[in-house]
């Protein structure tokens, strides 16, 4: 049960029209759409805001998204024509960059991917001052390594039983008899 | 899919010089932005002297 969501009707129980994104977008064609990124992005405060973060290091990717949801959150574009945009701001900022000689990072491959935590950007910030600080799950996940073992830890093909002790698990070993003393039987009637 | 996600797909088909066919659909001119005409755009701003460079990137957008 979800306690947390809004009751039915929530929604007209006030008024959302202070917000951009809840009235009609006010650019719905992409080649308009596109043009008013660039002409943004040759405003002087823009295009040095740009120049800084690429010069950062900041994935052109990570631009893009910042500039859409910008643009969506204030109502000119909608949010489906703001990721098919993409493509067409992203190359321009790609082109900038070039023009300008800084390197870029694109970031558009998945390959060297570093996940972002908050305990790794605490490490970053120096917030914390090393990993010896921090609770061992923790640890755990910014090294990214995995958890070994465990009962229910699916088996990835290393750590199965070997041979005999599935067969013996399947019954179908052969069992050896056990001898058992006179004493033992004592004991056992006993 | 979370919208970070999809940005970085579209880029990356974008890039690849793939463009959504239904959107190739919506304009009866074709569309102005695509991967060739913003290639034409970098060798044009590549090739002109850098104290040019701002002036021709606001004429090449002015022209569209």
């Amino acid at each position: 049960m979800k306690f947390s969501a809004p009751i039915p009707g929530a929604n007209f129980t006030t008024d959302t029209r202070n917000y951009g994104w809840h009235r009609p977008p006010e650019i719905t064609n992409f080649d308009d759409g596109v043009e008013y990124l660039i002409r943004k992005m040759d405003d002087p405060d823009q295009s040095d805001l740009i120049f800084s973060l690429i010069e950062m290091k900041t994935p052109i990717t990570v631009i893009v998204s910042t500039l859409m949801l910008q643009a969506i959150s204030r109502g000119k574009i909608p949010i489906d024509l703001g990721i098919l945009m993409s493509g067409p701001v992203a190359r321009y900022i790609e082109i900038l960059a070039k023009s300008e000689g800084l390197p870029y990072e694109m970031g558009a491959d998945d390959k060297d991917r570093l996940s972002i935590t908050p305990t790794a950007l605490k490490v970053a910030l120096g917030i914390i001052d090393s990993e010896d600080e921090l609770p061992p799950e923790e640890v755990l996940a910014l090294s990214g390594s995995k958890s070994e073992g465990g009962l229910m830890t699916r088996p990835d093909g290393t750590t199965a039983a070997p041979a005999e002790e599935q067969e013996a698990m399947l019954g179908m070993a052969v069992e050896e008899p056990v001898e058992v003393t006179e004493e033992e039987m004592v004991d056992g009637l006993a | 899919m979370k919208f970070e996600q999809a940005v970085k797909k579209s880029i990356k088909d974008f890039l690849a010089g793939k463009v959504p066919a239904n959107l190739m659909r919506q304009s009866e001119d074709g569309l102005i932005y695509t991967p060739e005409y913003l290639d034409k755009i970098e060798e044009q701003m590549l090739d002109a002297p850098a104290d040019t460079k701002k002036k021709n990137k606001k004429e090449t957008v002015d022209e569209v």
